[in-house]
């Protein structure tokens, strides 16, 4: 692409599970991105830390529930900053179907559900930072 | 000063001194490898003679090579009184009990927790009403990571993936019209840090009820690796601190409440966080084997602790080799506690232990399909001869079981105790060539394990030089990879994939308003107690925290005044300090 993508990655909220972000963190660096893991955090945090290292991508990992009220907040918080037009934003984890499609309604670029392999994820991180890039140019 | 010899040292310099009696003669054993050599040339194609050994490649695997087909000869020094024995006997291979589930039925223990105190509690009634024969009581992510449910850091999961509890009020509420004297209760409080929290408000409750200590029955988990190492959370406090709580709720439990089990090694997520059934076992056992050490250490007898250690285990998808290894480690729990520690009481010796199907072998897509998968995990388990288990449910890929998803788990439980006929014999797998080799290789690769982690220095070194962290992300990130090249088959994942959609699939609903409920109550505690006598409490438990007396007495007083669990865990984060765990990727 040209560019390195750079992403930040966190646990959302007080969840405990961390095989999950672990993994995307490696896959995503093995694809030749530059990758920040943050750890658990709040929203707040996690925009406050995208703003200071200019990212490109924010992945949040929820197993534990909190994908809505959390996930929803992040897009709110990201809307407020301005971030969620130039930004690229997904979530991974266990939630429901029904859940994935409305996080995606309410502006997560991408909902990955367990079973998304690493050509997906990379994939279409690419994709969405491209369109993104183009679209705020 | 002479050198401290390691589990494995000890235990070779033991056995090679017992005079072995094999079952078979060795011109028997002569004869049947000519004949094999013979049968090997020239009836077995050139193929298979080449691929002799396979190994079987599965979620949470051992990779343990396996031969085409087992004869005496894959254990030829089989010596049946050393290595099996009968049942309820030295080395208790064949199980703890003679006579097994003719005698006792395992225990059907399924999980429940979610929402807050009140719904659990309805949850709990209809898994009673149903036959469950066992509680485990699971706990919300900020009880479980010790932040109170009007924590800023709390917002949005009171109630989620389990119950929430932030004081003895909720406590009272979760076991409204529960008898805590005649249920067996597990509490699913992972860490030493939240079970040295929530136990006592559990005691203080009792207390309440008029109910004496030890009357109560049941369990806590209580275990450094799942704090240390298998968890992420924002706060950790440091290894050594740690493992002092832990020891710190055993002592005080033994003391106290003597029916209850006070640890419950969990090598079930550690497994599941991503490693095989062999390390899985090894750092349990190399857990406990510090725990004995630093007992001994207090003055303590050993059969006083080690009578009511139980170990908690994860039967994932490679059948046999989860029958062996529950035979195997239960071989050498007996060992290291006969020979290294020299326990004279029988219960010492034995490997109690329960199960939960492997929660990371179900898959999303073809939910349905992971009702087969966890029944033969169970079946596996039960063959092993294991005390209670819990059967996952399909949708837990999804989220948190339907309530006719956790029924259709206990009745699968059902199913194998009433329909199948398994439980009328002991051990029916013993003997089988392939079980027992099987069972050997696994009893002997715990055991290397169990030594390297000891020429660390032990294992709570190994834990904070990050080695046991570094294994895990080796084995997941491997693990990975053998998935999405489909040398790891998952019928319906890759293999035998359906092209049709997903089919949609009733999932479980969060009940509404729990945060705002519990955070009402937190505040009308904090309102309604004895300030003064809060205050003092949180502070004799920061004193006793710091000056290394057994801290448990001083948070029960904190539980019996109304503290919460948030001001709690601050107290152990303020004299303790913290620790920032290594993080490998």
């Amino acid at each position: 692409m040209g560019f390195k993508i750079k992403v930040l990655l966190s646990k959302l909220g007080l969840d405990v599970h961390n095989r999950g972000l672990m993994t995307v963190a490696k896959e995503l660096r093995d694809a030749g991105m530059e990758v920040i893991v943050l750890g658990n955090s709040l929203p707040r945090e996690i925009i406050h830390t995208a703003i200071q290292e200019g990212v490109d991508v924010v992945g949040v990992s929820s197993l534990g529930g909190a994908h809505l009220t959390l996930g929803g907040e992040l897009i709110e918080q990201a809307k407020k900053e301005g971030l969620i037009e130039n930004t690229v934003f997904i979530i991974g984890g266990v939630f429901p179907p029904d859940d994935a499609k409305q996080l995606e309604e309410i502006g997560f670029d991408r909902a990955f559900m367990t079973g998304a392999t690493k050509e997906e994820i990379v994939s279409s991180i690419e994709r969405r930072v491209s369109e993104k890039r183009e679209r705020s140019d | 000063m002479e050198e401290k010899r390691t589990t494995k040292e000890i235990l070779q310099k033991r056995l090679s001194n017992e005079k072995r009696t094999p079952l078979y003669r060795p011109d028997v054993l002569e004869r049947l490898r000519e004949e094999f050599e013979k049968w090997k040339n020239r009836i077995v194609s050139k193929e298979d003679r080449e691929n002799w050994h396979t190994i079987p490649r599965t979620i949470l695997g051992s990779d343990l090579p396996r031969e085409m087909l087992y004869t005496p000869l894959s254990h030829p020094d089989f010596d049946y009184m050393q290595d099996l024995g009968y049942s309820g006997q030295e080395p208790f291979t064949r199980g703890i009990h003679p006579n097994m589930y003719r005698g006792k039925e395992f225990t059907m223990r399924q999980l429940t927790g979610f929402g807050g105190p009140e719904e659990t509690n309805q949850r709990i009634k209809f898994m009673l009403d149903h036959g469950a024969t066992g509680l485990n009581v699971l706990f919300d992510l900020p009880t479980i990571q010790m932040y109170d449910s009007d924590d800023p850091l709390s917002k949005g999961q009171v109630g989620m993936s389990g119950v929430a509890v932030d004081s003895i009020e909720d406590m009272e509420i979760l076991f409204k019209d529960i008898p805590l004297d005649k249920v067996t209760i597990s509490l699913v409080t992972h860490y030493p840090s939240n079970t040295a929290i929530l136990f006592p408000m559990f005691l203080a409750l009792a207390e309440r009820r008029g109910i004496p200590w030890d009357k109560l029955r049941g369990s806590v988990q209580n275990d450094i690796t799942l704090e240390e190492v298998v968890r992420s959370g924002p706060e950790y406090i440091p290894p050594k601190n740690c493992f002092r709580i832990q020891c710190d709720n055993i002592e005080f439990i033994r003391q106290r409440v003597p029916l209850w089990n006070f640890v419950t090694y969990n090598g079930y997520n550690l497994r599941e966080f991503g490693t095989s059934g062999v390390t899985e076992m090894a750092v349990a056992l190399a857990n406990a084997i510090a725990t004995i050490e630093e007992m001994l250490r207090r003055g303590h007898e050993v059969d006083w602790v080690a009578e009511r250690i139980a170990f908690f285990w994860s039967p994932a998808s490679d059948f046999f080799e989860e029958v062996a290894r529950i035979r195997g480690v239960r071989r050498l729990w007996y060992k290291i506690m006969k020979y290294r520690f020299h326990a004279r009481s029988p219960r010492s010796m034995w490997m109690r232990c329960h199960v939960q199907t492997s929660g990371v072998s179900l898959m999303r897509e073809e939910p349905l399909n992971n009702i087969v998968r966890a029944a033969y995990h169970a079946l596996a388990a039960v063959l092993g001869g294991v005390q209670s288990l819990h059967v996952d449910s399909y949708d837990e890929a999804y989220s948190v079981p339907t309530e006719e998803a956790a029924l259709l788990s206990l009745r699968t439980q059902q199913i194998i105790q009433a329909e199948t006929g398994i439980t009328e014999v002991v051990d029916p797998l013993g003997g089988s060539f392939y079980v027992e080799a099987l069972t050997n290789e696994i009893e002997a690769r715990i055991l290397d394990e169990v030594d390297e982690i000891e020429k660390r220095g032990g294992y709570i070194n190994a834990i904070e030089a990050g080695w046991l962290h570094q294994k895990i992300s080796e084995f997941f990130y491997k693990e990975r990879e053998m998935i999405e090249k489909g040398v790891i088959k998952l019928v319906g994942y890759n293999l035998y994939k359906t092209p049709l959609e997903l089919p949609s699939i009733h999932v479980f609903q969060y009940p509404e308003g729990v945060e705002e409920r519990q955070k009402a109550r937190l505040a009308r505690l904090r309102e309604k107690r004895d300030h003064e006598k809060v205050d003092a409490a949180l502070r004799a438990l920061e004193e006793a925290c710091k000056r290394g007396t057994n801290i448990l007495p001083y948070s029960v007083e904190c539980a019996r005044v109304g503290c919460s669990e948030g001001e709690i865990f601050k107290v152990f984060k303020k004299a303790f300090g913290l620790w920032k765990p290594p993080v490998f990727w």
